[in-house]
């Protein structure tokens, strides 16, 4: 039988290879949103117990990676991106069949790792590798400052996606703290972001050569 | 107790962002003599924490933190000269940046549960950004984006091994706090192929941020970008906070009976860090540039030394110690050379000795201390970590550690005879050497030595204990 959170993460993993595909900044932005909002609803379908406390975590959890950190990158492009392009590195189509091989490969390890899993959901350890895995490619991939804080954000989605598949130990306050870090890391790369376009006029991290050795 | 001292220096922090200039120095001296002495009064009296699933007293933690404090205390007299010649813009935002940076660093040092640990040396790089941008400068603004955006993905990789961390316990079917020390009590419990898996990933994570190579490409241009009282910062100390959670892990690792895999990994990555550093430090043109390689040397030698295990081990506790003490100093020294010539290249210095002679004596002082000279302490250190490679049967690889550290210091000697007695084309001096900008090189200097010649009981057990479980001590 499928699990109904598998549906939700088959969409999860079409996103993905989307925003290997995108070319323009706001469409990557969307599915990075996107992905924010389904890993935190994610525990409201696995064996978690909803207390109130878990409850308002997931709200929290879902303003913050779902709304809040697409949105202050979100701002910083309308104010500094005039080219909207992700400036790639490796191209769109190689990138795509990357994607697709990383889909396949993350399958095929999740089957081999034999974790004890909290439900049998066939797609949440392969999804969690993916998500992880092409953020960390887009970080090398793009040469565009901002696509690579998006690339960061998403790596961070994965691991929060890692977390809460693996365990169900963690508090909500500690949960919290990491959060928090993760969106203070975001509003420090923000103000970064619109500081180089200011020295340099453009997002462009070819520009960001000059220290060597 | 421990919550205060944490709390502290991150209100006053806050505050100092809506103070003015002068205010703001005198808060930055206040606050570190407060933090002093309080973290004097915990180390005599190891109090517990309010929440001591989150927080405890650990010798390692107690050693770091009262190295914290005593470098902030010193260096935050050395910024009220420092911060009235090198004439800052936006002098409240580094002020108050130092006092967060410096309440994250206590955080570390009294974290113990593994996920706030994370989020503490994750906070650190955050509270250091701005440090690191404080000229306003396109250097230092790539400097600093290099900082946030290597650091922050390395450290995102430690998350990821805490998690594998926690699955270890879930597998091994543990039911114990997620804290390094009750992991520790129960680690022959975990399951050991994760911890396997979760070690990798929080070494190459806080390897990251304590600049082993080949991770380190960002700690060169964090440390030459940024003024150097921060650098001083972020060299002397918050290098050794990653380095903490680091050896946390190791802890548990060698009560799991898995000394040899992560041993084995820290000797390698330590002697790649050593031999980049002498690769580099060799052709280097810029002081700052060097002294942050001979950082990245240096933390290649604690983790070469962890990794060894047994006296080694003590040994590199010594070194982290007075590697903190002494490159700090030297940081010191050399802002007062970067504010005297007006350049950090080291073909525009010269004559050192002759023109700026207080601050010859703390550099080359420092330079002696750095490169293992007795009487200063890395010297006792390096010698333990020598013969504890001999003991253990490490005769290849400690033949390499010799080497690569002859080269370093032929290296490092090179440029310091320029920069001290080379002819220059400097004219004059553009600073006055005040008391503030030279006694606490001096002060950092003299607590290496003394800790050379009297290693007090204290000091010794606290060391002892803290390399206790990987086989430390003679």
């Amino acid at each position: 039988m499928i699990h109904p959170v598998d549906t939700i993460l088959s969409l999860v993993l079409l996103s993905v290879l989307f925003s290997l595909g995108t070319s323009h900044l706001t469409g990557l932005i969307r599915f990075v949103a996107f992905q924010g909002v389904v890993v935190s609803i994610v525990p409201f379908f696995i064996g978690h117990e909803m207390t109130g406390g878990g409850l308002l975590f997931t709200m929290v959890t879902l303003w913050i990676r779902g709304v809040v950190i697409p949105l202050s990158i979100y701002l910083v492009i309308k104010r500094v991106a005039i080219r909207r392009e992700v400036e790639p590195i490796i191209g769109y189509h190689a990138s795509l069949f990357a994607g697709l091989v990383l889909i396949v490969a993350a399958s095929v390890v999740s089957y081999k790792l034999n974790v004890p899993l909290i439900m049998k959901s066939a797609l949440l350890i392969p999804t969690a590798i993916t998500i992880l895995v092409t953020g960390m490619f887009l970080l090398m991939a793009r040469r565009n400052a901002i696509a690579m804080v998006l690339g960061y954000i998403m790596m961070e989605n994965g691991i929060y996606l890692v977390g809460t598949t693996f365990s169900t130990r963690a508090h909500h306050i500690v949960e919290f703290g990491i959060l928090l870090d993760v969106l203070a890391g975001v509003m420090v790369m923000a103000i970064i972001l619109q500081n180089i376009k200011q020295k340099f006029d453009v997002v462009d991290t070819a520009v960001l050569r000059t220290l060597k050795e | 107790m421990i919550e205060i001292l944490m709390l502290a220096p991150f209100l006053t922090g806050i505050m100092a962002f809506f103070l003015p200039r002068s205010s703001g120095r005198a808060l930055l001296v206040l606050t570190g003599a407060f933090h002093l002495g309080l973290s004097v009064l915990i180390w005599i009296k190891r109090p517990v924490a309010l929440f001591p699933d989150y927080f405890a007293v650990t010798p390692e933690g107690l050693l770091s933190l009262l190295v914290i404090s005593l470098l902030f205390f010193l260096i935050a007299i050395y910024s009220t000269g420092y911060l009235k010649a090198a004439k800052i813009k936006s002098e409240h935002i580094f002020t108050g940046s130092m006092l967060i940076f410096l309440a994250t660093m206590t955080m570390v040092t009294m974290s113990d549960h593994i996920m706030v640990m994370w989020i503490a040396i994750e906070a650190t790089t955050l509270a250091s950004a701005p440090l690191i941008y404080t000229h306003r400068t396109k250097a230092s603004l790539e400097a600093t984006w290099k900082y946030v955006l290597i650091c922050s993905v390395g450290i995102a990789m430690a998350l990821l091994g805490s998690v594998l961390i926690t699955l270890a316990m879930d597998i091994g079917k543990v039911d114990a706090p997620v804290s390094f020390s009750a992991l520790t009590s129960v680690a022959k419990q975990l399951d050991p192929t994760w911890l396997k898996a979760g070690f990798v990933f929080i070494f190459v994570g806080y390897g990251t941020k304590m600049g082993l190579a080949p991770m380190h490409t960002w700690l060169p241009d964090a440390h030459s970008e940024a003024p150097s009282p921060a650098s001083a910062l972020l060299s002397g100390v918050l290098l050794n906070c990653a380095y903490l959670g680091i050896f946390k892990t190791n802890k548990i690792m060698h009560a799991a009976g898995l000394g040899d895999f992560s041993g084995t990994i820290l000797i390698v990555f330590g002697l790649i860090s050593i031999i980049a550093a002498a690769t580099f430090i060799l052709k280097q043109t810029e002081y700052k540039r060097m002294l942050a390689y001979s950082s990245v040397e240096n933390m290649g030698i604690i983790a070469f030394g962890t990794g060894i295990g047994g006296i080694g081990a003590f040994g590199a506790i010594i070194c982290l110690i007075h590697h903190s003490l002494i490159k700090s100093s030297l940081f010191l020294t050399s802002g007062n050379i970067l504010l005297g010539y007006g350049s950090g290249l080291i073909e525009k210095t010269g004559r050192l000795a002759k023109l700026m002679p207080k601050s010859f004596v703390a550099f080359f002082g420092g330079f002696a201390g750095i490169s293992g000279f007795p009487p200063f302490g890395i010297f006792i250190g390096e010698l333990f970590i020598i013969v504890g490679a001999f003991r253990t049967g490490h005769f290849f690889v400690a033949g390499i550690f010799i080497l690569s550290l002859c080269v370093i210091f032929a290296g490092f000697a090179n440029q310091v005879m320029k920069i001290s007695f080379h002819d220059t084309t400097a004219e004059e001096i553009k600073i006055t050497e005040k008391a503030s900008m030279v006694w606490p090189q001096y002060a950092l200097l003299l607590t290496s030595i003394v800790l050379c010649f009297w290693l007090p009981d204290s000091l010794y057990q606290t060391i002892i204990d803290a390399v206790a479980t990987i086989g430390g001590g003679y």
